[in-house]
């Protein structure tokens, strides 16, 4: 069997392992770290521009490859598995939770506190927005106030959302330009953003992804990264250390990784389902497990979407992928029923795509149909969306599903999100809320609720190894290490205690750069 | 790590190939024979607006053809967000295109035309609207995918950030990579637009 000896084995290779690589290379030059991938190398930039043309014009994957065919999780929110991980793929918006995320049994009797305090996530939100090159705009709200600025300006507004922020504020609620990892200026030897209007694939490399840091990790020869390489177990020994990781490489014949510290930075799904599929005699539940919460409390955030038709005349595309923000509702009265919500406005072409049949049934063809069409774009739209809190139960779990299994034999694992109880409670309310800002918004101009829509799956979620000061009812620190393992990390969004109300890529790099200075500790 | 440089390389690298006529990517997959051909030019003077003028139409038909010639059948798609799954673009639509283009000259031949394409306008829409009710269409694709050859252009077209601008009577260039400066001002107007569709069809 091939064996590779290093001092950290990274196993993951998403925007968390990046990170976390790169941190640990400057804070221990020379350590050797082996970063293991199950997914490929997609590093072709040249090819991101005509990915970007076929999937504008056929619906093609603008990532061919990224995914590993018979990886598939039930209740994954996506297939994504390569370097670079979801985060190719990512819309690039970097916001910060708030402190009432990390308080929330303190202050409001709910789910549970972290165990971090806000001063100190904060310092790692700054170092992530200066890793990462954020372009934002300061929130107006004194209890959001930076101890950094943003390394960059805000992306522009355009036409559509300075109109969309005039309309927007008459109601009375602030709002400002979402942050983002999207260059304003040359940054970190990326191009300024272009507008190409297809984040997904970012043709220009503006929007940061995390193949650009592997890339420089490998031409630093700081890091090897073993990609096509699933691993398969991780293996104690008698003192409870993890001593190798177990793996398949590209040509399917075995090889083991011995490392003095194993970081396991494979993200929501695949960090517990590793710790799960590793179990022994000795551990039968799995790795770090002796909690019995591994592969608990499963969280995300909940989200409801409107359409608004308001009087304005806009011109949908200019920037679709860019949009206003508010925080006026992430926090709560102590007095007033729980409710914690992002507000997220963009333009819109809702109800305004050119149709072939009109309201009545009549086929439109030709001019017809261009009639119609600039008959319906006289008004603008605008959509609207809350990312709102919930909170889960420890029966939102990753299992093991032993009827579904990778060509390994395998078990591949389910995801089940379950809310706690107090979350399903005010669930109504919640809604009722939050549809009312959005009316309050609409008659702001004239305008009118077109619909709402909840979601039907927890977005970026997160959970399953959450961190704790118990190891009664955690299974790892504030740093990621595991209770049970004293030379095994867990870094990211597996870690967190709960998912907030707004997009949280920069709140699992936070953490895992703060947990980058904890590994390097152990070298 | 790309620079400034090389994006902006690869920026102008497609722009040039965006522009290309529909034969530059090979003839060898030519998805329309001579007649056909002259078939789906005359349906794109029923389906697609007469505001865009006879040059913007044949532009159209020509990368709609061009479309056709460059699809690739089982190749990965997008799998999605939130609910995700793995899939493969299917059958190229141009396989049904034949019997449909077929359909379409022998209820010409009953009209006593010798082809579709010799018919008056209004004659064609009609057998067009008859086409389209025949194969229960209620909407237009996303894009193309050989419902009917017919409301396979429209998509092509409508669904075209081309279709947008003139919509708009804007140069909003949805699909393009404008930069940031000016982005804060309503797109320009298209060229003469509002005074002269004619004009207007260079841009379209």
């Amino acid at each position: 069997m091939q064996t590779h000896e290093s001092a950290v084995c990274v196993i993951g290779g998403g925007i968390t392992a990046a990170m976390l690589a790169q941190k640990l290379n400057e804070l221990r030059p020379g350590t050797s770290i082996i970063v293991v991938e199950a997914g490929r190398k997609l590093f072709d930039f040249a090819a991101r521009m005509p990915h970007r043309q076929r999937n504008l014009e056929y619906g093609e994957n603008p990532w061919p490859g990224d995914f590993v065919a018979d990886q598939a999780a039930e209740g994954i929110i996506s297939r994504t598995m390569a370097v670079g991980g979801s985060a190719l793929h990512w819309g690039g918006v970097t916001n910060r939770f708030s402190e009432e995320d990390l308080t929330l049994r303190s202050r409001y009797g709910l789910a549970d506190d972290w165990p971090i305090a806000w001063p100190e996530l904060e310092r790692y939100y700054c170092e992530a927005e200066r890793r990462l090159g954020v372009s934002g705009e300061p929130s107006p709200l004194p209890e959001d106030r930076m101890s950094s600025p943003y390394p960059m300006a805000a992306m522009p507004l355009s036409y559509n959302l300075r109109v969309l922020k005039a309309w927007a504020v008459k109601s009375g609620i602030p709002f400002w330009s979402t942050p983002q990892a999207k260059n304003t200026k040359p940054y970190d030897g990326r191009a300024q953003c272009q507008r190409c209007n297809t984040c997904e694939i970012c043709p220009t490399g503006a929007r940061y992804s995390p193949d650009f840091t592997f890339q420089r990790l490998l031409a630093q020869k700081a890091i090897a990264l073993h990609d096509r390489t699933l691993v398969r177990r991780l293996v104690p020994d008698a003192r409870g250390r993890i001593a190798a990781a177990q793996a398949v490489g590209p040509d399917g014949r075995p090889v083991e990784y011995r490392a003095g510290t194993f970081v396991l930075a494979s993200g929501y799904c695949w960090s517990p389902h590793l710790l799960l599929l590793s179990a022994t005699p000795a551990y039968p539940n799995g790795l770090a497990n002796r909690s019995g919460l591994l592969g608990r409390f499963m969280t995300g955030h909940a989200f409801i979407g409107g359409q608004i038709e308001l009087d304005a005349k806009l011109y949908p595309g200019m920037n679709e992928q860019h949009s206003l923000i508010s925080r006026q509702f992430f926090r709560c009265a102590d007095d007033a029923p729980f409710v914690r919500h992002d507000l997220r406005v963009w333009e819109s072409s809702a109800g305004r795509d050119p149709r072939l049949k009109d309201a009545s049934g009549r086929l439109l063809l030709g001019d017809a149909l261009l009639a119609d069409w600039r008959a319906r774009t006289a008004r603008g739209a605008a959509r609207v969306r809350a990312y709102y809190d919930i909170h889960p139960s420890r029966d939102s779990a990753l299992t093991l599903d032993s009827a579904r299994k990778n060509r390994w034999g395998d078990p591949l694992p389910v995801i089940r999100h379950v809310a706690d109880e107090a979350s399903r409670a005010r669930e109504l309310a919640t809604h009722a809320h939050i549809v009312s800002v959005f009316e309050r918004l609409a008659k702001a101009n004239n305008g009118k609720l077109l619909g709402t829509s909840r979601g039907t799956y927890l977005d970026h979620p997160s959970g399953g190894c959450r961190m704790g000061t118990d190891a009664a009812t955690s299974v790892c620190d504030s740093h990621g290490r595991t209770h049970d393992h004293e030379n095994l990390f867990v870094v990211g969004s597996p870690t967190l205690p709960t998912g907030g109300c707004t997009n949280a890529t920069l709140t699992f790099v936070a953490l895992a750069l703060r947990s980058a200075e904890a590994v390097a500790r152990t070298i | 790590m790309p620079s400034r440089r090389a994006a902006l390389k690869i920026l102008g690298t497609t722009a040039a190939a965006a522009g290309l006529p529909g034969g530059a990517a090979g003839q060898s997959n030519e998805p329309f024979d001579t007649a056909e051909r002259a078939t789906l030019e005359s349906i794109a003077d029923v389906v697609l607006p007469a505001e865009i003028g006879d040059t913007a139409r044949r532009d159209a038909v020509r990368n709609f053809v061009r479309w056709i010639r460059g699809y690739r059948e089982g190749a990965d798609m997008e799998h999605g967000y939130g609910h995700t799954r793995v899939r493969a673009t299917g059958p190229s639509p141009a396989r049904r295109y034949p019997a449909q283009i077929a359909a379409l000259e022998k209820a010409a031949r009953a009209r006593g035309a010798d082809t579709f394409a010799s018919l008056p306008l209004d004659a064609r829409r009609s057998i067009v609207e008859h086409a389209i009710a025949d194969a229960s269409i209620e909407r237009l694709p996303i894009r193309p995918d050989g419902g009917h050859l017919a409301t396979d252009l429209m998509a092509f077209y409508f669904r075209s950030a081309t279709a947008a601008n003139v919509c708009y009577r804007a140069r909003i260039d949805r699909d393009s990579c404008r930069g940031l400066p000016g982005s804060e001002h309503a797109p320009a107007a298209l060229a003469s637009d509002a005074q002269n569709p004619e004009s207007a069809r260079a841009d379209a």
